[in-house]
């Protein structure tokens, strides 16, 4: 998440509604492995599947304000991987998840002393696929604490790491996440930083982390500016999401930024490293990742139901897919 | 305890707050009641109040900036004083209690309610005990709130450690807060901060964004052989309004070679000794780019 800096008028009105980006990338399939799903609408699901978009991964993070009892955390760290899971299945996209204590409500020390506790009924769950979004926000000395004990409760599960680098000095917060996973003996294979920019992503890359580059309207990258970063670095450890959620944010972000490579001449292999496979390569050392469940989940019948709940209301038909009919 | 004469500013608070309200409502108001009552009162008051602009006089406003060092009420609707009123009853003979009630109360704020209780951070009693609730504050999305810790409140610049000011300063660069509102940022500049806002500035630069103009106020007593070339490329700049702040970076830096480059621009050195160019014109110049 974010501000949103320099908005200006011109910003908020309606971009063009030209599609015609999605004919370059007709029939690749994506992979988004940051995107806060619980915030965004069905519409949004619709998007990303008509674009290629196979599976996801929605980290677990703060919802806005700080949360005030342990409760919440148990039901929204349930809701990850149950009511989402299935929503995002409704629309032909495979729902995994990250799970942990964010580094801004690790601040509270109260709490976080009984998130710690319920987070080993989570982050052993099928399709959890890491431990994240975690590290440093104001860079506190409870932050800290509590991403050292999260590193060793991932490196207990034998999960990736999933690192949210700070907005505010971001350098030194990475290199510090970095120092310090290091230090509990992780290895840096296991280990994704995400929201790099130019002067973190040489760092990480030289120090053997997987790179991660939120494409996040305003506030973090531009995607022209990832295309120059693949032209300078390559596609090897690097990966593209959206960290889309509840500002002003693209969850077709992956997509878009494939057509924008695409289009300025990087090749189709670099592409698939970047917007697909690398993410599935880091985080499948969970061994809770299967790409031939990208195409079951395709098969999709609107009206299952979960916990006798479905996404349907009232009198909507299933949206069945046949060949991309888009219903609107 | 309170850290300054509180029977003071409840007595002129309840000096103006007549002004404003009906005598039914100010009796309503003053009426003690039952266990509850205080959250009740805290939480409904708009509605009997009404949330109109008060009308507050020059001499009141300096009397309130006395009693309570640079604490101000100007631009305060009724409904938010008379909350900080209320806050101003609430007895503090019993530390913890008089704590939990108030933690209570931003536990379960909504956006209006959470100003108010920012904003009142300096009026309260036991003023270290609040350091952890205003980081806290710091962490906000919500505009308005991190307006009212950053904006004119003298509490951060008193009472925060070093590393929750940096972060206090850093949101108001992110959430472009007017700077200059800042309560005590010249004197709690400190080298940590300036050279998180020279890596903040090689980040903007890289992605192409403007570098905000006052961060270089933050930068100014901390110019050294390492950030030098940040002030020579601001002072470098095409946009004269970026060329003047670098400048005023230097004038207030004590780094010779700082002071070199400004003798290069007499004129602007001038426009500086002479007081007509300062951090809050730099801010006020039209030709300011979005930043």
């Amino acid at each position: 998440m974010c501000c949103n800096g320099n908005l200006t008028e011109k910003d908020l009105q309606p971009g063009s509604n030209d599609g015609s980006y999605l004919e370059t990338i007709r029939g690749m399939r994506f992979f988004d492995p940051h995107v806060h799903m619980s915030s965004r609408t069905t519409d949004d699901y619709q998007a990303m599947a008509d674009a290629g978009v196979v599976a996801l991964i929605e980290p677990a993070f703060w919802l806005g304000q700080p949360r005030t009892e342990v409760g919440t955390f148990k039901d929204y760290y349930s809701s990850l991987v149950g009511w989402e899971r299935f929503r995002s299945s409704q629309f032909g996209i495979k729902h995994y998840c990250t799970i942990g204590l964010n580094s801004r409500e690790a601040n509270n020390e109260a709490l976080a002393e009984q998130v710690m506790e319920i987070l080993p009924l989570f982050v052993y769950k099928e399709g959890v696929v890491g431990v994240g979004e975690i590290g440093f926000d104001d860079q506190t000395a409870a932050e800290e604490k509590y991403y050292r004990l999260q590193l060793e409760l991932a490196k207990e599960a034998g999960l990736p790491v999933q690192i949210h680098t700070p907005h505010r000095d971001k350098k030194k917060g990475t290199t510090r996440s970095m120092d310090i996973a290091l230090e509990h003996g992780l290895d840096p294979y296991m280990v994704i930083v995400d929201h790099n920019n130019e002067e973190t992503v040489k760092e990480v890359l030289d120090r053997g982390f997987w790179a991660a580059f939120t494409i996040y309207p305003f506030t973090k990258m531009g995607n022209e500016r990832m295309v120059e970063i693949i032209l300078q670095y390559g596609s090897e450890r690097i990966m593209v999401n959206s960290a889309a959620d509840w500002g002003i944010s693209d969850p077709l972000a992956v997509p878009k930024t494939a057509s924008l490579m695409k289009q300025r001449g990087i090749s189709d292999e670099d592409i698939r490293l970047a917007t697909y496979q690398n993410a599935i390569t880091a985080f499948g050392q969970s061994g809770q990742i299967d790409e031939a469940d990208f195409t079951m989940v395709r098969d999709i019948d609107q009206s299952q139901k979960f916990s006798g709940n479905t996404v349907l209301r009232g009198g909507q038909a299933p949206r069945i897919d046949k060949n991309d009919i888009i219903i609107k | 305890m309170f850290t300054y004469p509180v029977v003071q500013l409840r007595a002129l608070l309840g000096k103006i707050i007549p002004q404003h309200i009906s005598p039914e409502t100010w009796e309503w108001l003053q009426a003690t009641g039952g266990p509850g009552d205080f959250n009740k009162k805290f939480v409904l008051l708009p509605r009997k109040t009404g949330k109109t602009p008060i009308n507050l006089s020059a001499e009141d406003g300096n009397k309130i900036r006395e009693i309570r060092q640079g604490f101000s009420v100007e631009g305060y609707t009724i409904d938010r004083l008379c909350r900080v009123w209320l806050l101003l009853q609430l007895d503090e003979t019993n530390e913890a209690a008089y704590i939990r009630a108030i933690e209570n109360l931003f536990q379960a704020a909504e956006v209006n309610e959470l100003v108010t209780l920012y904003g009142s951070l300096p009026v309260l009693a036991y003023p270290e005990k609040w350091t952890g609730r205003c980081a806290e504050g710091i962490r906000s999305n919500i505009g308005v709130v991190l307006e009212a810790i950053i904006c004119d409140n003298p509490y951060p610049s008193e009472y925060l450690d070093e590393a929750a000011w940096n972060q206090l300063v850093l949101k108001a660069f992110f959430t472009e807060k007017d700077v200059n509102r800042i309560t005590g940022l010249d004197a709690r500049s400190n080298k940590t901060l300036a050279d998180t806002l020279s890596d903040f500035a090689h980040e903007r630069w890289a992605a192409s964004r403007p570098v905000p103009l006052l961060q270089w106020r933050c930068v100014a007593g901390f110019i050294d052989v390492a950030n030098f070339a940040d002030i020579e490329k601001v002072v470098a700049s095409e946009n004269p309004v970026e060329q003047k702040a670098g400048l005023l970076a230097c004038y207030h830096s004590h780094y010779p070679p700082a002071k070199a480059l400004l003798s290069r621009y007499p004129e602007i050195k001038n426009a500086i000794e002479s007081g007509n160019i300062n951090w809050h014109s730099i801010t006020e110049d039209k030709n300011v780019p979005v930043a």
